[in-house]
């Protein structure tokens, strides 16, 4: 075949730094202890990856060619090359590694659980560089745009926990609701949201000052337990997962008052958005189901069957 | 017997401390607050001890974030004491029915919170003793909970309690981890009901954002939505008694919880017992 000059220096141009999103929906199942693999466009499920013991948080390393699992049971972090699925390693993480976010310099930033630590770990080095006390049953971790702040949940002492980076160490720390689970920052960075569960609310903070800027009952959605957090794109609406009341609520993201409340599966809690906002995924731990939303009409459109007990999902597109 | 004695609002360091409660003071020397814990003379039942020492440990954990520091005094309820020692906050009852009564009597009108942690009984609920609070489910609650249970499942052989050690939903898992990993035991139903009047003392003082103990009845009466680890809020009704999900067990094993899923929903806590002061 012969190749335009044009088309063959784009070839050659690209490198991996340019790879082409796999379109691929990554879930944990808790409960089987693999990893759905999904191809988010024909929502078909594409493998089913033995990962190990426990597996709950789930993200992205900043290249994208990689997905890393936090495996509670075998105290370590799960790594699985997004193109191939071959699982590359499994790096010792410190006790109970529940969830984690990946900071842009490439550490995972995770919550060991049973511990009250929050441990920074370097995948390349395979070390853990830091450990910070937090407080009892830390889960869910945030970083902020610019990489100076890392906010960790401390779930049953009902804290956030505000950490400075490159210091590590804590700056702040701020009493919300009871049982927060995770933590959202808007891509300015100014402002972050987290999720109390038994409190049934949202909590806006202000980064600038560690400050409550607002908080918002969603009590309205009969026995809500907010979990999952994602902003769309223009950031106009928070998408909150809503546990046990099986709903995905689309909430404002000034006022927090709720828009919709899209019904799903059981015990929804890991949530993943489509790049261009058009999709929200939602792992419905108690119907080992994905659910499929189309965003702008608010409905549930499709749902994909997955292992045990989904508990997280994110999508390379 | 004991007497609070009113914290001095006055006293700048108190004021320090609250403010501390909502911006991180490292420096800031530990604030101490006492939470008594006050048992029969001649008891050997130290579960609800160790469920209590359990939730200061864990009022510690928080309280060193803010720059206070949480002490369980522990005292026998016959034993006289000397009367200007103290400045608790409330005290965590875990006594026979003769002397909860004695201390309610006592306290209550004080405006001192009492905890029972140890009693069922329901005489003690429909009395709506202002001031008091019952931490472990009422009988009449239990037996709400197995008639739920048997409407779903007739003929069933079963009990209802406040705790089980094998329950790992929701944070369940978790709390009883911490609980074995401590003490060498299984977290029952009495050690879970110390852990929780513990845990939530330190709640309200921190969110009340006082040590006044009238402040911290008011705040456990009207405004506590309290992580019990049982999956929903549990909040105070005015009888006194803790709203709470309740466990199935039969034979020893769990097999359930109530509100039972078909026959209640699971945030309808007021269909196991009294739901308000007849």
């Amino acid at each position: 075949m012969k190749m335009d000059a044009g088309l063959l220096a784009m070839l050659v141009m690209a490198g991996p730094a340019a790879a082409q999103p796999t379109e691929r929906l990554f879930v944990t199942n808790e409960g089987d202890n693999t990893v759905s693999v999904i191809n988010a466009n024909t929502l078909e499920v594409e493998a089913t990856i033995d990962i190990g013991n426990r597996p709950r948080g789930i993200g992205f390393s900043p290249d994208k060619s990689r997905v890393y699992v936090a495996l509670g049971d075998d105290d370590a972090i799960g790594v699985i090359d997004v193109r191939t699925l071959d699982v590359l390693d499994t790096i010792p993480a410190g006790s109970d590694p529940e969830a984690f976010a990946v900071h842009p310099n490439g550490n995972l930033y995770l919550s060991n659980e049973d511990e009250n630590l929050a441990s920074v770990l370097d995948p390349g080095r395979r070390e853990i560089v830091a450990e910070i006390p937090v407080g009892i049953e830390p889960e869910g971790v945030g970083v902020s745009p610019d990489g100076t702040r890392v906010m960790v949940t401390s779930e049953s002492t009902n804290m956030v926990h505000v950490i400075a980076v490159p210091e590590n160490e804590i700056v702040a720390n701020i009493l919300v609701g009871a049982r927060p689970r995770e933590v959202a920052f808007t891509s300015d960075g100014r402002f972050a949201y987290v999720s109390s569960e038994v409190a049934g609310e949202v909590t806006r903070i202000d980064v600038a000052d560690n400050s409550i800027a607002l908080v918002k009952s969603l009590q309205e959605i009969d026995g809500v337990k907010p979990k999952g957090l994602l902003l769309s794109p223009d950031e106009r609406v928070l998408y909150v997962s809503t546990g046990r009341a099986n709903q995905v609520a689309v909430l404002d993201a000034e006022t927090l008052e709720i828009e919709h409340a899209i019904p799903v599966g059981i015990r929804v809690w890991g949530i993943a958005l489509s790049a261009d906002g058009s999709r929200l995924f939602a792992a419905n731990g108690g119907s080992n189901t994905i659910s499929v939303i189309d965003t702008a009409s608010h409905r549930e459109i499709g749902t994909v069957e997955v292992g045990d007990m989904p508990w997280g999902v994110v999508i390379d597109d | 017997m004991n007497r609070f004695r009113r914290s001095r609002v006055t006293d700048p360091k108190i004021w320090l401390a609250l403010f501390c409660a909502f911006v991180s003071c490292k420096s800031l020397a530990q604030e101490e607050i006492v939470i008594l814990f006050v048992e029969d003379e001649a008891t050997t039942d130290e579960r609800f001890w160790y469920g209590a020492s359990l939730g200061v440990a864990e009022a510690n954990v928080q309280g060193q974030f803010l720059g206070l520091s949480y002490r369980l005094e522990r005292r026998s309820a016959e034993v006289p004491e000397n009367a200007d020692d103290d400045v608790a906050i409330a005290m965590i009852a875990a006594v026979s029915s003769e002397n909860l009564t004695a201390l309610a009597q006592w306290y209550a009108p004080r405006g001192h919170p009492v905890l029972n942690v140890s009693l069922s009984t329901d005489a003690l609920r429909t009395a709506c003793l202002d001031g008091v609070f019952h931490i472990l489910p009422s009988d009449r609650m239990r037996a709400d909970a197995i008639g739920q249970w048997q409407s779903a499942n007739p003929g069933a052989a079963v009990d209802a309690v406040a705790w089980h050690p094998d329950f790992i939903r929701y944070a369940a898992r978790d709390l009883n981890g911490r609980f074995r990993e401590r003490f060498g035991v299984p977290m029952n139903s009495e050690s879970w009901a110390g852990w929780a009047a513990a845990r939530m003392l330190a709640e309200a003082a921190v969110r009340a954002r006082s040590r006044e103990p009238s402040a911290i009845a008011a705040y456990l009466r009207d405004e506590l939505a309290f992580d019990g680890q049982k999956g929903v809020a549990h909040s105070f009704r005015d009888t006194g008694q803790l709203r709470q999900p309740l466990l199935i067990v039969a034979q020893g094993q769990l097999i359930g919880e109530a509100p039972v899923r078909g026959v209640a929903d699971f945030t309808e806590l007021d269909s196991l017992g009294l739901a308000r002061c007849p």
